[in-house]
C-alpha cells in the first residue's frame, strides 16, 4: 500500500465512521456541560454525563488531543487549554485502553515555550503512554479537501491516522471570528501559509471539519477570554466560569459556548456556515442539553 | 598528540566549550546560564577594546581584565591552556604538512593588526571582535557547522520517515533527546556562513606554514597576551636553544623561530621541559638566580605606534558612511538604544544569533556599514522577536545587548510597524484578513481595526475590519510583519526609529 491509498483509506475510514453519527444525531444533538472549582472532576463528569470515555476510545486505540496551545502565555490568562482538563482527558483515555494519546499542537508562538508556559508540558509529564508532541514539517500530507474555499491542504497526519480525534479548545475571543472554538481549533493541524485562510474563515473551516471528523469535541470554558483574543494577556479580558462543555457535535458544542459570552450561536458565522453544511445543530433549542 | 597536562586542560576546555555552546540555546526554562558566554566575559580583548571604544567600564567585564592581570603575572598560558581554536589548530597541525614559513608574517604585522584594532575602538569603532579568536570560533559554528550538522540529522531523520512511517516513532526517544539537548531547534541558513568558515579554514589552513601560525604571527587577543606575557614573573630557563642538542626548536610550538627564546610567543605548553632528554629545560621565577638584562625588541616602537595610529583612525572614519536607505530597516535587539552605542559595544560574537527563539537575528554584511560587519541584526519577514523572550540580552558579555528584566524588555521599543495600503487585503483587495491583529502580542494590542462598510469588487456588501498601528505601543517586535500571510512582500513592515543628524546620516 502506498502512502496515497494509505491517506485514502485512513481519510474515508474516518469519513465512514463520522457517517452515521450525521445521519442519526440529526435533532438530537447532545451536549453536556458541567461546573466547579475542580478542573479535573468536572472534565470528566462531563464526559461521563455522555455514556463516558470508552463510549469513544476502544482497547488498543491511539487517540489524539488537540488542545489550544497557540501562545505563549500561562493558563490564567486563558490563551491555551487548561493543563487540568488535557491531563483528565489523557488519564480517562488511558482507563479506557487507549494504546498511545498522542497531544500536540502548531502554535503561532515558539512551540517549546507556548508548551512549558501553558502548563501542558508539565501536567502530561510522567502520565504513561501519552505524548505531548512537537509537530514536525516531514508529517504534513497534502490532502485533497475539495471543500468550497479550500480545494487542497495540508493536513497533520498523526492527527488523520489516528482512531480517536478528541478537540480541545479554549473558549474565546477572536478579533475577526469574534470566537475561537472547537471549529476553529482544527487550524492547528494545518500546515503552510495559514493566515491564508482568514481571507474565508467560515468556508475554510467547514472544510478542514469536514475531511477530519471531531469524535469528541470538550470545551474548556474554565476560564474564558473576553476580549484582545486570541492570546489576550491582560488578566482583566479573563472571565472565570469554571464549565467544561463536552459533546460529540462540534457545531452544538461551539453554539452553546457562544452563550458563555453573551452572545447567540448566529452571531458567529463560523457556526452558521458548518451548520448550513450539515456538521450539526446549532438550534439551541434542538440540542439535549445534560447539566452534569 | 602527547598526553601533558596541558593537553588535558586544553581538551578538557574545549568540552567546556562546546557544552557552553550547545546551551546557548532555550532549553525550557526563562533563564540561561549567564556561563554560557564566559569565554568572552574572560576575553582581555574584548575587555580592553570594550574599555577604549566606551570608555566606562562595566562589571561585565571584570573577568576579562583579572584574566589580563593572571597573563601579566603568568604569562601567556591562555593559548596553550584554554584557547579553543588553539586546541583545533593543535588537533589539525600534525596532520598538515609544513612547507617553509610566510615572511611576511614574520614582522611586526602582527602588532600593525592589533594597534590598529585597539585605536580604531578607541575612535570608536570596536572591531576586535571581527578577528578575536573565540569570536572567529563561534561564527564559524553558529553560522556554519552547526546548522550544517542539525541539518543533516534532520534530514536523516526525515528521511526514516519516508522510509517506515510511523514505525519510526519506535526510535523516537533517541531523536527526542538529540532534539532536546544537541540539535538546534529550528534550521536557519545565515547570510554569513560562508564568510564565517572560510576566516575559520583559511587558521586552519595557514598550519602549512608552520606551526601555530596564527596564533604566533596573527592573531590579535594572543599578541595581546603575549604583550603582556613579557613582564610575568616567569622565565624559561635556558633561554637559548643548546649548542648540543637545539631538539625544542623542533619542539616548541611557537617560541623558537631564532635560537633565543621568544618569550611573548611562548604559551607555556611546557613540553620543552618535559621532553627534554638532560632535564635542562625548567620554569622557575624571575626573581630567583642570576638576573641578565633581558634584550627584548622594541615592538611598540614609533613606527607601529603611529602606523597603527594611522591605519586605526583610517579605519574608523573612512567607511563611516552609511546608507540611509539601509538605516530606515537597520533595527537591533530589543534593548540596544543607540546605533553608535550598540556598535562601541558589540563583541560580533554571535551569541545573541544562536539563541534567538525565532531566528530573527541574523549577521550582517553593509547594513551599518563597513565596520557593521558581523552584528545582530534583526529581520522580521525571517523571524520574529518573541515577547516573553529576553535570552539575547542574557547572553550578551558585554551587555551590547543590554539584560532586561522581562517586564522590561517588552516594552523596549525595535522600531514601528507601518502598513503598505497597496499590499494590505481590507484596503487593496477589500477582503478580510487581520491575521496580524491576531498576533499582535501587546495585551492591549498595538494593532487595532476600523470597521468601514463597504461594497467589495463584485458589488456585495461586507463589513471591513482595516488595521492600523497604535504608535504609542508598537515595539516593533516584528510578530506581524513575520506573519503577514501575503506571500512575498510583507503588507506590514517595521521601520527603525532614525533620529536624523543635521547630517542625514548616523
Amino acid at each position: 500500500m502506498d502512502r496515497r491509498d494509505f491517506l485514502k483509506l485512513g481519510l474515508s475510514s474516518i469519513f465512514f465512521a463520522g457517517l452515521p453519527k450525521i445521519i442519526f444525531a440529526q435533532g438530537t444533538s447532545t451536549l453536556s456541560v458541567s461546573e466547579g472549582k475542580d478542573y479535573a472532576a468536572i472534565t470528566r463528569n462531563a464526559i461521563n454525563a455522555l455514556g463516558g470515555i470508552q463510549k469513544f476510545v476502544k482497547k488498543g486505540d491511539v487517540v489524539v488531543i488537540k488542545p489550544n496551545l497557540g501562545w505563549d502565555r500561562k493558563p490564567e490568562y486563558a490563551a491555551t487549554t487548561n493543563p487540568f482538563v488535557l491531563k483528565a482527558i489523557a488519564e480517562e483515555c488511558i482507563k479506557a485502553g487507549a494504546k498511545k494519546v498522542k497531544v500536540f499542537d502548531n502554535p503561532c508562538n515558539d512551540p517549546r515555550r507556548c508548551y512549558e508556559n501553558s502548563g501542558t508540558n508539565g501536567a502530561l509529564k510522567g502520565l504513561k503512554d501519552v505524548e505531548l508532541k512537537q509537530m514536525e514539517d516531514e508529517r504534513y500530507k497534502n490532502v485533497r479537501i475539495n471543500g468550497v474555499a479550500l480545494k487542497e491542504w495540508e493536513l497533520y497526519d498523526e492527527a488523520l491516522s489516528a482512531n480517536v480525534f478528541i478537540n480541545v479548545p479554549i473558549a474565546k475571543h477572536h478579533s475577526l471570528t469574534r470566537l475561537t472554538l472547537a471549529l476553529k481549533n482544527m487550524m492547528g493541524i494545518m500546515g503552510g501559509n495559514r493566515g491564508y485562510i482568514h481571507r474565508n474563515m467560515e468556508d475554510s473551516l467547514s472544510d478542514i471539519n469536514k475531511v477530519v471528523k471531531s469524535h469528541l469535541v470538550v470545551i474548556d470554558a474554565t476560564r474564558i477570554l473576553l476580549n484582545h483574543g486570541p492570546q489576550g494577556g491582560s488578566l482583566n479580558d479573563v472571565k472565570v466560569v469554571n464549565k467544561v462543555i463536552a459533546s460529540t457535535d462540534i457545531v452544538a458544542a461551539d453554539a452553546y459556548a457562544t452563550t458563555l459570552f453573551g452572545l447567540n450561536p448566529q452571531d458567529i458565522a463560523a457556526t452558521v456556515t458548518a451548520y448550513k453544511r450539515g456538521l450539526g445543530e446549532m438550534n439551541l433549542s434542538k440540542i439535549k442539553v445534560i447539566k452534569a | 598528540m602527547k598526553i601533558t597536562s596541558s593537553r588535558i586542560s586544553q581538551l578538557i576546555f574545549l568540552a567546556i566549550f562546546f557544552v557552553l555552546f550547545i546551551n546557548t540555546e532555550y532549553r525550557g526554562k526563562d533563564e540561561i546560564s549567564a556561563a554560557v558566554n564566559s569565554f568572552f566575559r574572560a576575553n582581555p580583548l574584548v575587555a580592553i577594546s570594550y574599555l577604549l571604544s566606551t570608555k566606562t567600564m562595566t562589571l561585565l567585564i571584570l573577568p576579562g581584565i583579572l584574566m589580563f592581570v593572571f597573563s601579566l603575572l603568568l604569562g601567556r598560558f591562555f593559548c596553550g591552556w584554554i584557547c579553543p581554536l588553539g586546541t583545533i589548530i593543535d588537533l589539525f597541525t600534525n596532520r598538515i604538512k609544513k612547507i617553509l614559513p610566510l615572511k611576511f608574517l614574520k614582522t611586526t604585522f602582527k602588532y600593525y593588526l592589533l594597534f590598529t584594532l585597539l585605536f580604531a575602538a578607541l575612535f570608536n569603532i570596536n572591531m576586535a571582535g571581527v578577528l578575536d579568536p573565540i569570536a572567529i570560533l563561534v561564527r564559524a559554528l553558529t553560522f556554519f557547522f552547526y546548522p550544517l550538522f542539525g541539518h543533516s540529522v534532520k534530514l536523516g531523520w526525515t528521511g526514516l520517515y519516508s522510509l517506515m512511517g510511523d514505525n519510526r516513532d519506535h526510535i523516537d526517544f533517541m531523536y527526542a533527546f538529540l532534539r532536546d539537548y544537541i540539535l538546534p531547534f529550528r534550521d536557519t541558513l545565515y547570510p554569513l556562513a560562508f564568510i564565517s568558515f572560510l576566516l575559520f579554514a583559511l587558521i586552519i589552513l595557514l598550519e602549512r606554514y608552520e606551526e601555530r601560525n596564527w596564533c604566533k604571527n596573527l592573531c590579535p587577543l594572543g599578541t595581546l597576551l603575549g604583550l603582556l606575557s613579557r613582564f610575568s614573573l616567569f622565565r624559561r630557563l635556558p633561554k637559548k636553544l643548546c649548542a648540543d642538542c637545539r631538539e625544542c626548536k623542533n619542539i616548541c610550538p611557537t617560541a623558537f623561530d631564532e635560537d633565543i627564546l621568544q618569550k611573548q610567543d611562548c604559551i607555556l605548553c611546557m613540553d620543552c621541559t618535559l621532553k627534554c632528554k638532560f632535564n635542562r629545560v625548567k620554569f622557575s621565577s624571575v626573581f630567583k638566580g642570576r638576573r641578565t638584562k633581558e634584550k627584548t625588541p622594541v615592538v611598540l616602537g614609533r613606527r607601529v605606534f603611529l602606523g597603527s595610529l594611522l591605519s586605526g583612525f583610517f579605519l574608523a572614519k573612512s567607511f563611516a558612511f552609511q546608507s540611509p536607505r539601509e538605516q530606515e530597516r537597520l533595527l537591533r535587539p530589543p534593548g540596544a538604544q543607540k546605533e553608535g552605542e550598540f556598535l562601541k559595544k558589540c563583541v560580533r560574537c554571535g551569541e545573541c544569533i544562536k539563541v534567538c527563539l525565532r531566528n530573527a537575528l541574523y549577521p550582517d554584511l553593509f547594513k551599518s556599514g563597513f565596520y557593521g560587519m558581523f552584528t545582530p541584526v534583526f529581520i522580521p519577514r525571517l523571524g520574529y522577536c518573541e515577547y516573553n523572550c529576553n535570552l539575547c540580552g542574557q547572553v550578551c558579555p558585554t551587555g551590547a545587548i543590554p539584560n532586561q528584566p522581562i517586564e522590561e524588555k517588552k516594552k523596549s521599543v525595535m522600531g514601528v510597524a507601518v502598513f503598505d495600503k497597496n499590499l494590505c487585503l481590507p484596503y487593496a483587495k477589500k477582503i478580510n484578513c487581520i491575521v496580524c491583529e491576531e498576533h499582535c502580542p501587546v495585551p492591549g494590542k498595538a494593532i487595532k481595526f476600523e470597521l468601514s462598510e463597504e461594497r467589495d469588487y463584485t458589488g456585495k456588501k461586507v463589513t471591513l475590519k482595516r488595521p492600523y498601528i497604535a504608535d504609542e505601543l508598537c515595539t516593533g517586535c516584528g510578530i506581524c510583519e513575520n506573519k503577514c500571510p501575503l506571500e512575498g512582500k510583507s503588507a506590514v513592515e517595521v521601520f527603525a526609529k532614525v533620529k536624523k543628524s543635521k547630517h542625514g546620516a548616523q
